[in-house]
């Protein structure tokens, strides 16, 4: 066996293959977002009160940061559908959450950089954090793309109805 | 303002399932679940094809007022034909 297929085999081993090619049945996210945000939170602070990068609790905040970004990526394939496949396009009423989810993430996170804008602007008082090294900003920007990937899933949840189990199962 | 159906009434009566009418329509069939239900107001597109699809007008498929049940609906005929 090659390398390429050992490699194939675990894709279908591990399970990876049914979020990949999203034959898993969509499922309502309502609070598990929610404690990804906060983890991502705490993850950011932790990094962020710790000036030494050898310090343990800057490692403790970045396992719990980029654990939560990760599972922020993980939520987004396994929650309300998003993404049409060939075998099952969109219908209108999905579309429909997909575009009111996002329209509703977007304004948030627009809202939201607009305070960060003012807090910015800010002058330095003691007391009070900016962000100033280069990990700072980074982590800042990876942090908004998990809320990117993780608002619309958590909104979408909360706009879906209950399921209702199918007939034929 | 409400949107009464009858789907789930017409759907039971002809033997079809929820995925099978959802297939005929081009919907997911949780969407079909959640417009008997009552959770979700079709377009006109999709209200057109459901009633299509059992060959009805779509005035007897979906109001604005509730609609009979199908024992009173009974009852009234049983009334008439006596």
């Amino acid at each position: 066996m090659t390398l390429l297929e050992k490699m194939d085999r675990v894709v279908y081993a591990t399970g990876i293959d049914r979020i990949l090619f999203r034959k898993m049945k969509p499922r309502t996210l309502r609070w598990t977002p929610l404690l990804v945000i906060v983890v991502l939170i705490g993850g950011y602070v932790l990094m962020a009160k710790t000036e030494n990068v050898l310090d343990s609790d800057f490692w403790i905040g970045w396992l719990l940061f980029y654990g939560a970004f990760l599972a922020a990526a993980f939520l987004r394939a396994l929650g309300p559908r998003f993404t049409a496949t060939v075998l099952h396009p969109l219908d209108e009423r999905e579309l429909t959450v997909r575009a009111r989810a996002h329209a509703v993430s977007g304004t948030v996170l627009a809202t939201l950089a607009m305070f960060g804008c003012f807090y910015m602007a800010i002058p330095s008082i003691p007391g009070i954090w900016h962000p100033h090294a280069t990990y700072d900003w980074i982590n800042l920007g990876f942090g908004v793309q998990a809320g990117g990937m993780l608002l619309p899933t958590l909104i979408a949840s909360w706009m879906e109805p209950d399921p209702i189990p199918d007939d034929e199962d | 303002m409400t949107l009464y159906n009858r789907i789930a009434l017409f759907r039971t009566e002809r033997g079809v399932s929820r995925r099978e009418l959802a297939e005929a329509v081009g919907v997911n069939n949780q969407t079909i679940g959640y417009l008997e239900r009552g959770d979700y107001k079709p377009s006109l597109e999709l209200a057109m094809k459901i009633a299509a699809y059992f060959s009805v007008p779509i005035e007897l498929l979906f109001s604005f007022r509730p609609f009979e049940s199908v024992a009173d609906t009974l009852r009234r005929a049983a009334a008439a034909g006596e």
